[in-house]
């Protein structure tokens, strides 16, 4: 029950972030034509400011190193009714200051990626780390998670990947409430109606009697008082 | 006096009424008979003009941060200068032209490709360029849905403020969808037309669809040769109905082909082609003329302007340009954002989306309409040069191309060389659905191939194609322009009108007088008469007390 709140507050700030020009201001300098600064490329496909050793501020000591395999494909997205696109593990739950290495296995003949964003940018540009292995591959990518509880947002950036299925959340700590549409684990924000057909009808015909019975009801009761009243207006 | 009380109220309800209702909507001759006895009314002037609004109009020419506009040779390819504003990456023209495979591993980042995107193998025939290619397409949504924003996903504007849903097939890319996860802009390398292939004749080339789109879809090379079925015996002509299965989401398929045939063909989708294909998932499918030392530049993303020109263009052309005309259906295209969900998008788009009773409404050249494509597509050029432009009409109507200040001569049609003896300067030619015509525009002031200097436009003559969704100018508007006439920034020296509320979202929201800009005060929007307040007031009341002088009266009667 307490969880409501804090998803919509936190879907609130993401609908802020997305409309917001303030946040679209410091981000400005790291477009994709600028944002190689750490970035490892092969033909399996690539890792994206992996962090093996740098502590982020807040943590006096390397937590525990964690390892999560997690497989992509259209495969894990049969059992989310209106998903094509789909990941064999929707949450990443670790511990504050956790050295997490992910192996991101492509089931798929098309690329996927395994991408966290919100990350503080004083270690990851952009505040991404991003792990993209092309169709039928797998690629191994490590990164350290913040001190704070918070939620981060996984996800493919290939264009609807997200939409179709293909996002998550990094839970670190307690994390800071579940984000929206998580495969599985919350509830889409925009949800689409799904009305049956006849809804409308059955709710009119309801309605109808509803009306007539009050009315009936509301004349009885003016009947019996009618006599004092009258004697007032006359 | 009850009675006497009622009568009084409806004395006044009438002459309230009366005096309230607007004389120009008396009866015309109760009109003419006031105007016998009273004469004109006197005189009351009609609402002023309205303020023009105060517009943000967007940078018309956006700064080339990169360099790369400029002419350069990037891994020893030779990437010729592009003169408009906006420009195709360069690194990515170099690693279209030596191979993805091949390029140093900057290039590569710089050109946002993957290592496998366009693989150039071996020389079959020994004459100094590679013949074996494989060349590796995705499929991306553009302007699309999502169940956390309101926002189009992964966003493409082809005019301002227009942003229709679109597919395309698009280079194998590296990394995100969009310049960045705040700004959600599509990255410069998906957007519309899908890009123009270029392949040479004789070539052996496999083209492997990575369907990363949430549906099915196919490669049909229309016009360009091709077996029935690959070498392994499967279909390989992307006709679901005829040849195979569709590529399903998250699945790839690879098709062959070795083009005995040089010509501009075309490609596309073909499943559920009278809504794919609209969608944009079609391109420019180029078979050049086998020579030696032939490195073509492979992908032509947006279309435009060939960096890296063939070498039998290059012997009698001074440029080549691809021109991709396809109109759009606003209502098509909003329904990828409408629903989330796969099933009921797909059950929009197919079953209740009827084209049959469909119009379209948007009207692009290279991707973009009015006034975007001064941006991209300009034919720029000095005089007496020659240019090749190879045009494809991928829309649901005909285009009726016309060239101001010059007559081109049609060489070729549906790539097939036409007989010199019909070879004529004109200056409209009528390109139908999926036609591509080969044009030679001479830039050779005689009077007849060319009137001299100048910006010239070149338009699809029906009038709808010049319009964004029936907003003029807009639509498919491109222009020749001569090397004199363009500024440093690859800007227009244009003496017309001023532009700046062609850039605005406003204009195109049909909010601002199209005149505004050189005759402000004479055609703008009105401010409206505040006689209106007392007069609908005065009527409102008149009509609230007649009935329930009514209601009163007949409650009277009936106790």
């Amino acid at each position: 029950m307490m969880r409501a709140p804090v998803g919509l507050l936190s879907a609130a700030i993401l609908l802020l972030a997305s409309s917001a020009d303030i946040a679209a201001q410091d981000l400005m300098d790291h477009s994709a034509h600028s944002g190689h600064d750490s970035m490892r490329l092969d033909r399996d496909g690539s890792v994206m400011n992996e962090n093996l050793d740098s502590l982020p501020r807040g943590c006096e000591a390397l937590g525990r190193h964690l390892h999560f395999t997690i497989h992509a494909g259209v495969k894990y997205a049969r059992d989310i009714p209106g998903s094509i696109f789909g990941m064999s593990q929707y949450e990443v739950r670790v511990e504050p200051c956790s050295r997490v290495t992910v192996t991101f296995v492509n089931e798929d003949e098309v690329r996927h990626q395994w991408m966290v964003h919100g990350l503080p940018k004083y270690l990851y540009p952009a505040g991404m780390f991003h792990i993209e292995a092309s169709g039928g591959k797998s690629v191994t990518g490590t990164f350290i998670v913040p001190a704070e509880d918070r939620n981060y947002l996984i996800h493919c950036d290939l264009s609807q990947h997200m939409e179709k299925g293909m996002r998550g959340q990094l839970v670190v700590g307690r994390g800071s409430g579940d984000l929206w549409s998580v495969g599985g684990a919350s509830a889409y924000f925009f949800r689409d109606d799904y009305m049956p057909r006849f809804a409308l009808l059955f709710a009119v015909l309801l309605a109808v009697p509803g009306f007539l019975a009050t009315w009936y009801l509301a004349k009885r009761e003016s009947a019996t008082g009618s006599a004092s009243r009258r004697e007032i207006f006359d | 006096m009850k009675i006497r009380k009622s009568l009084l109220l409806l004395i006044a309800a009438i002459a309230i009424g009366a005096l309230s209702y607007p004389p120009q909507w008396y009866p015309m001759p109760l009109r003419l008979q006031l105007t016998r006895w009273f004469g004109a009314a006197d005189y009351r002037p009609l609402p002023l003009s309205m303020d023009p609004q105060v517009l943000d109009a967007e940078t018309f020419c956006p700064e080339d941060a990169s360099g790369w506009r400029e002419a350069q040779v990037i891994d020893g390819v030779s990437v010729t200068r592009s003169a408009p504003c906006v420009a195709d990456n360069p690194y990515a023209v170099a690693a279209f032209v030596k191979g993805t495979n091949n390029v140093s591993k900057d290039t590569l980042l710089r050109s946002g490709l993957t290592s496998d995107a366009v693989e150039k193998g071996r020389d079959l025939d020994g004459d100094g360029d590679p013949d074996e290619i494989h060349i590796r397409l995705e499929v991306a949504e553009l302007n699309g849905g999502s169940s956390v924003t309101q926002r189009p996903v992964t966003s493409y504007d082809i005019a301002p403020g227009i942003q229709p849903g679109m597919w395309v097939f698009a280079p194998k890319l590296v990394g995100m969808a969009v310049e960045n996860f705040e700004t959600g802009i599509a990255r410069d390398a998906l957007r519309l037309p899908s890009p123009a292939i270029r392949v040479e004749q004789g070539d052996s080339i496999t083209i492997t669809l990575e369907n990363s789109h949430y549906m099915p879809h196919t490669l049909h090379l229309h016009g360009a040769d091709h077996g029935f079925v690959d070498s392994s015996g499967e279909g390989n002509d992307g006709v679901p109905i005829t040849s195979e299965i569709p590529v399903m989401p998250g699945h790839a398929r690879s098709y062959e082909l070795q083009p005995r045939h040089a010509g501009t063909m075309f490609y596309h989708c073909h499943v559920q082609p009278h809504v794919h294909v609209l969608m944009g998932l079609q391109g420019l499918f180029v078979v050049e003329e086998n020579r030696p030392n032939n490195w073509l530049q492979t992908m032509n993303v947006g279309a435009g302007l060939v960096r890296a020109p063939s070498a039998a263009v290059r012997e009698s052309y001074d440029q080549e340009y691809d021109l991709h005309y396809l109109d759009l259906d606003k209502d098509l295209g909003e329904r990828i954002r409408k629903y989330r969900d796969p099933r009921l998008i797909t059950q929009s788009m197919h079953r209740e989306y009827d084209i049959t009773d469909a119009d379209v409404d948007f009207f692009t050249l290279n991707g973009r309409s009015f006034p975007y494509t001064f941006r991209e597509s300009l034919l720029v050029a000095a005089e007496g040069e020659r240019l090749k432009l190879r045009v494809v009409n991928g829309g649901a109507k005909g285009i009726s191309l016309h060239t101001h200040g010059h007559k081109f001569s049609v060489t070729d049609r549906d790539g097939v060389r036409l007989s010199p003896a019909t070879i004529v300067p004109q200056d409209v030619v009528w390109i139908p659905t999926a036609q591509r015509v080969d044009l030679d525009l001479f830039l050779t002031n005689d009077g007849l191939h060319s009137y001299g200097r100048g910006i010239w436009l070149y338009h699809d003559h029906q009038n709808k194609g010049v319009t964004n969704d029936g907003i003029g100018p807009g639509g498919n508007i491109s222009a020749i322009v001569y090397a004199d006439y363009i500024d440093d920034s690859g800007w227009p020296k244009t003496q017309g009108v001023p532009w700046n509320q062609y850039f605005t979202k406003e204009y195109y929201r049909k909010e601002i007088p199209i005149w505004e800009s050189y005759a402000p005060g004479l055609f703008s929007n009105t401010v409206s008469d505040p006689w209106w307040y007392p007069r609908l007031a005065g009527m409102a009341l008149a009509l609230a007390m007649l009935a329930a002088l009514s209601i009163a009266a007949l409650r009277r009667r009936s106790s």
